[in-house]
């Protein structure tokens, strides 16, 4: 891929990122607060951008959306890597989701 | 209510709508809406199609630390925890919004729900009264319903040492093991 494919991607993903975001924000905030894990500044913020600044944000040579699994526990469950004593995909998935519902720390 | 307003009764007659759409019972209608027993019931056999059921709400705490309903009580509540503490919603808004948001969740797992959204708002009800708390796991340090004065330190969650028995069963839809 070179590089000018490269930028053409991330500026879509970003595109398609703030597109949902906003989408999600317009309809119902808090639930989008939840589903996109962002503070309600930046909601307010994703929420009221025309589509002449989405355009514009979207295009710069970093992604603007964030992996929100930074922590192991919660990778290994997804990806079912660990060493558990539980080895159902569906039971550690809801393990997962359990335990990223309740990381609200950083969108504070 | 000091002068009945409008705005305020279209209001609550929404929100009566949506509780018993998700199929709440009765009693939770009439204690988080304004409306008087004979408007709900009649609203209740509209929307539903059917008369409420009668008899006493589940009552007990216990059930929330049996196994399988522990796993679901607890996704439900650290649902509607990151709701209140990301936005300002009504206590009963973000009980209707956290059991929906729950059930998306549940589905996508493959999961039949447990949680009904009457045993969700006694669940919160539980909570805020002292009844029963939320205790960090020390092992995956995931959020778990647990005894209001559960001893945090040794405190270990249902899907990091599940207990001997659990996830044998047979039942379609329920949490499995292996």
């Amino acid at each position: 891929m070179t590089n000018e494919q490269l930028l053409t991607e991330i500026r879509e993903a970003n595109m398609t990122y703030l597109m949902l975001a906003q989408n999600l924000i317009r309809q119902d905030k808090p639930e989008a607060l939840f589903r996109l894990g962002m503070s309600e500044d930046s909601a307010n913020l994703i929420g009221a951008l025309s589509p002449a600044q989405i355009m514009k944000i979207a295009s710069a040579n970093m992604l603007l959306c964030r992996f929100r699994v930074d922590d192991d526990m919660v990778w290994n469950l997804l990806t079912n890597h660990s060493v558990n004593k539980v080895d159902n995909d569906a039971t550690t998935k809801l393990h997962a989701s359990i335990l990223m519902a309740g990381r609200y720390a950083e969108t504070m | 209510m000091a002068t009945k307003s409008v705005l305020n009764d279209s209001k609550q007659v929404e929100r009566a709508v949506s509780l018993i759409r998700l199929g709440a019972r009765l009693q939770v209608l009439e204690s988080e809406t304004d409306l008087s027993y004979e408007r709900l019931l009649r609203l209740y056999k509209e929307v539903a199609g059917r008369s409420p059921s009668k008899g006493q709400l589940p009552f007990s705490t216990e059930w929330f630390l049996t196994w399988q309903p522990n796993i679901h009580a607890s996704l439900f509540q650290n649902t509607y925890e990151y709701l209140t503490k990301v936005s300002a919603l009504d206590d009963i808004d973000a009980i209707m919004k956290a059991y929906r948001l729950y059930m998306e969740q549940i589905a996508a797992c493959g999961v039949e729900p447990l949680l009904s959204v009457t045993r969700a708002w006694r669940l919160v009800k539980f909570i805020d009264n002292n009844m029963l708390s939320m205790t960090k796991c020390s092992k995956c340090g995931g959020h778990f319903v647990s005894e209001a004065y559960e001893n945090s330190r040794h405190f270990e969650c249902g899907l990091c040492t599940p207990p001997a028995r659990a996830g044998k069963g047979s039942t379609a839809g329920g949490i499995l093991l292996h």
